[in-house]
């Protein structure tokens, strides 16, 4: 087990007009579950491919617990990786899978024997070990992707989207063991994806990145809460968060006909800007409450809950989501909505970078 | 052509350019015993082959040998046998390659369908494709086209009278017997290309309420067109070299009628011991099949090494 | 072979169709039972020239020819006597020895190569192929007059293994484009799952890779064969008594014997035999093979 930092890592593909991954910096605490995220082309599986020996580091460093890994080939950096398609051994059976790793380092036949039914009992793969991958489930193929990781007790698991081949209710459920897993064996995780509530659900800290430059770094909660700027809030969060171009006015933003105060240290971010890009999060906007009318022009359902889609009837290109309760509102309708003062973000309408607190 | 070992491009960035440079090379290496063995024994000929082809050199004449320029080149200019020649190889490689190709779509979507016994008409079908070509070619000769006791005759006699086949039709004979011998192949590939056509667009297609052979030439057609392109390029780069049947069959006659180029070649380097001219035939054929064979290599490669490198 | 060769020829969509209990009742297809026929009798037709030499290698000169062809006669193993006792086994041990030694080769050879244009390609990968096939294109009767000098000149005409180095060089092309397009289909995460798992290149290869495209190499390897084996332009240049081979003996058989066509049948059937029954039997991989792995 060990901590892993990206110094100014940089992957640089032939023939590419920029960088893959640029300049990413991370520090990973030993035994930390960090999830990379983004949309595809971020960079995000090169990032977690270059700390694998599987992409070279063209500029900068990447360390596993102090020891720098440029030029170390990946058989000796004591990295396990799951990946998206599994990659298991087509001829071999799942014991031969899961052991293959440390029949390679020179581990006797009896302690083989010993991890592989170990791991297997730990992810309940016992009564399918004489099989091959071929005639197994995906979620079974998975879990034993899993296993041939933890046999190996690396330093580092490396996980590129290992439940994108798996269905949706599937991937729930192996989501949470998957998290509990690693929680348990304490080894330090880095797992990549594209789908943010896996990220918001799995990671200690998780890292968004864009262009391959790395947007925010942080815990679930504090990239809900304080998104550093619109790319983040708009990827973290679902539906998305509502954006406003609005103007200000007097220490306070006009919206339509309704004016909506700001605190005082949001008044202070706003200073000498005409407009600002304001951002709510569906759930933060009540919905038959407010001064602010709202023309529904679709109601989603969710059982549960239910999302209002509409848009300001002041201003008719606008277009808001709106948490309510489930029932009440029906299309064409026209409902006031309001804003929880606390609860707004604001952003610099031209960088999107986040202003005030 | 040849040069494919020239050292890369210049790397990204002055950072990686060691570790590049060690890492091609460790990627490159296992390519390199193939190439070199290709390379020596197939293409070190050929230069071979150009200085021959500047000297004057009869093999049953012993100190014949001398340097005479372009002469060989001269008199092949000259040689009506050997336009003739030239014609023969295009009309037998066209011939059998698109009638063969012809007949191999048509069986393939014949075979395409259910039917009892499928597997044995196939196998049927493809036994002419493993037949020794030297043999085949004696069995087209003495079994089928044989004036007096071919099948061929026999059969096609009461229609259209006795007919010496060989003699009458020598180039056409020799090409049946390579369509014979060269559909199988290309109904294996079309095929091939048939069965993996995705189904869905095919029920796509019958929904919008496309006919059977609207489907087939707007999607099925479209998508067996690279098996096509590769059964005519294949197909044509062994049949332009075809030696055995004609050997075998006409022995080139009568006169020169079904002598195709490699055939040419032969007969004057191994019957005529005329190495100088010969050799000055083959430089010509060869830079022919180059400038054939660049255009052709490029539709093949279009269509079937396209998509992994646009990936 | 035929069960092998059923679920070739069905396709993958006929494969998951619903079980028969299931399935809508179909109107009997008259038109499927029409094109049917017309298959048999195509087949037939191509297979015809093939059987008739068969049928003739079992008849007597006399009953071979008749203007009338014949099906139906007392058979009779005189002509492969015959054929079997004018010394018929040097030269199908030549054959041997060309063919397998040269796929061995080409294998040993072709494999890494193909490796180096797939699994990890290096850079002008495309040019490198063209430069392959390229080879194949060129006029081996340009080339044969230069050999047939250096083959005197080192001593090695009529020598086997001049014919093994030759077909080795002959089929090297097609094999790195068969075996590159097998290799291809591997996943390359297969490659780097092994190697993050502790294997060096040379054991992942053999232990990961080959397993899985064994079955594209035995493809390759028949083709390789059948070509080798079927090969009489070299053969019969640089081969005289000591190395020649099958085809050499066909034709040799022709003159030395004269043009007696059931004899000449029993010679032909053997000598086509071996590569006839190897593909009828390998159907799968013959298709494999041809079809450059479009079909699995």
């Amino acid at each position: 087990m060990a901590d892993v930092c990206y110094d100014e890592a940089t992957c640089i593909y032939a023939g590419a007009d920029r960088p893959a991954v640029d300049a990413l910096n991370l520090d990973i605490k030993d035994g930390e579950f960090v999830v990379l995220v983004g949309p595809s082309g971020s960079g995000k599986s090169t990032a977690l491919r270059m700390l694998a020996g599987l992409e070279e580091i063209d500029a900068g460093s990447i360390r596993i617990g102090g020891r720098d890994m440029v030029g170390v080939p990946s058989r000796d950096r004591d990295i396990a990786m799951v990946f998206q398609n599994y990659a298991l051994y087509p001829n071999k059976t799942v014991a031969e899978n899961m052991g293959f790793s440390l029949k390679m380092h020179g581990v006797s036949k009896e302690e083989r024997q010993r991890r592989v039914r170990e791991a297997a009992r730990l992810l309940d793969l016992e009564p399918l070990l004489g099989r091959k991958p071929k005639h197994l489930s995906g979620g079974q193929r998975q879990r034993v992707a899993m296993g041939r990781a933890i046999v190996r007790e690396p330093q580092v698991f490396c996980m590129d989207e290992p439940l994108s081949n798996l269905d949706a209710k599937l991937r729930v459920q192996t989501r949470t063991q998957i998290a509990a897993l690693q929680r348990r064996l304490g080894v330090t995780t880095v797992y990549v994806t594209h789908d943010q509530v896996e990220a918001m659900t799995m990671g200690d800290r998780v890292a968004v990145l864009r262009d391959g430059r790395l947007q925010q770094f942080a815990t679930p909660g504090e990239l809900y809460d304080r998104p550093v700027n619109l790319f983040v809030a708009g990827f973290i969060g679902s539906p998305a968060m509502n954006q406003l171009n609005v103007d200000v006015d007097a220490g306070a933003l006009r919206v339509g006909e309704t004016v909506v105060p700001l605190s005082a240290a949001q008044a202070t971010a706003v200073a000498g800007l005409s407009r600002v890009t304001l951002g709510v999060r569906p759930e933060h906007l009540s919905v038959g409450g407010g001064e602010l009318k709202l023309q529904v022009d679709l109601v989603e359902e969710l059982g549960s809950d239910s999302y209002v889609y509409g848009h300001l009837v002041a201003e008719p290109d606008t277009s808001l989501v709106a948490r309510a309760g489930r029932g009440r509102f029906r299309m064409g309708e026209t409902v006031g909505i309001g804003f929880d003062p606390g609860q707004l973000h604001l952003f610099h309408p031209d960088s999107g970078e986040r202003l005030g607190p | 052509m040849t040069a494919v070992t020239a050292p890369s491009a210049v790397p990204v960035g002055t950072i990686r350019s060691r570790s590049t440079r060690q890492v091609s090379w460790s990627r490159r290496a296992p390519l390199l015993p193939a190439l070199v063995f290709v390379v020596v024994v197939t293409q070190v000929p050929f230069v071979v082959t150009i200085w021959y082809s500047l000297n004057s050199w009869n093999l049953v004449r012993p100190g014949s040998r001398q340097f005479v320029g372009l002469a060989n080149y001269v008199h092949v200019a000259t040689d009506v046998q050997f336009r003739t020649a030239l014609v023969n190889t295009v009309v037998l490689t066209a011939g059998t390659v698109i009638i063969s190709m012809v007949i191999g779509v048509a069986l393939a979507v014949l075979l395409d369908r259910k039917f009892l016994g499928r597997s044995v008409v196939r196998t049927l079908l493809i036994t002419p494709f493993l037949v020794m070509p030297v043999a085949a070619a004696l069995l087209w000769k003495t079994a089928m086209f044989d004036p007096t006791f071919g099948i061929v005759d026999y059969v096609l006699g009461p229609l259209v009278g006795h007919v010496v086949w060989l003699s009458r039709f020598p180039l056409a004979s020799v090409m049946v017997e390579m369509i014979w011998q060269w559909t199988p192949f290309m109904m294996l590939l079309v095929l091939a290309g048939l069965q993996s056509m995705p189904t869905d667009v095919v029920e796509a297609a019958g929904v919008d309420g496309a006919r059977p052979f609207a489907i087939f030439r707007e999607l099925t057609l479209p998508h067996l067109r690279r098996y096509i392109e590769l059964g005519v390029v294949l197909g044509a780069i062994y049949v332009v070299n075809e030696f055995d049947s004609i050997y075998m069959m006409t022995q080139g006659g009568p006169g020169v009628s079904s002598t195709n180029l490699p055939y040419y070649i032969y007969e004057r380097a191994f019957l005529g011991f005329d190495v100088g001219q010969s050799a000055a035939m083959g430089v010509v054929v060869l830079a022919g099949t180059i400038l054939v064979a660049t255009i052709a290599l490029r539709l093949i490669f279009t269509s079937f090494t396209g998509r992994e490198e646009a990936a | 072979m035929m069960a092998a060769t059923d679920t070739l020829a069905a396709p993958p969509r006929a494969a998951t169709r619903p079980t028969p209990a299931i399935r809508r009742r179909r109107r009997p297809g008259i038109g499927n039972v029409v094109w049917g026929v017309v298959a048999w009798l195509v087949g037939i037709l191509f297979f015809f020239p093939v059987l008739w030499m068969v049928l003739s290698s079992f008849k007597t000169e006399a009953a071979a020819y008749t203007n009338v062809p014949q099906f139906v006669f007392s058979p009779t193993l005189a002509e492969y006597r015959h054929v079997f006792s004018s010394g018929v086994g040097s030269y199908f041990l030549n054959s041997a020895i060309a063919t397998v030694v040269s796929v061995v080769a080409v294998l040993l050879l072709g494999t890494p190569a193909a490796f180096a244009l797939s699994l990890r390609p290096i850079k002008k990968t495309s040019d490198a192929l063209f430069f392959f096939l390229s080879t194949k294109m060129l006029p081996i009767v340009a080339a044969i007059i230069p050999l047939f000098v250096a083959a005197e000149a080192v001593h090695m005409l009529d020598n086997v293994w001049t014919l093994v180095i030759l077909y080795t060089a002959m089929n090297l092309p097609i094999a790195v484009w068969m075996m590159r397009s097998f290799l291809l289909e591997v996943p390359s995460e297969l490659l780097e799952a092994a190697e993050m798992d502790g294997a060096r290149l040379w054991r992942s290869l053999r232990e990961v890779i080959l397993p899985v495209v064994s079955p594209g190499l035995a493809a390759t390897a028949l083709i390789c064969a059948i070509f080798a084996w079927n090969e009489f332009f070299f053969a019969v240049n640089i081969t005289a008594a000591r190395a020649a081979t099958v085809p050499v003996f066909l034709v040799g058989f022709i003159s030395s014997q004269g043009l007696y066509w059931a004899q000449l049948a029993a010679a032909a059937t053997i000598a086509t035999l071996p590569v006839v029954l190897a593909g009828w039997v390998a159907q799968r991989q013959l298709v494999r093979g041809l079809s450059f792995g479009a079909i699995k």
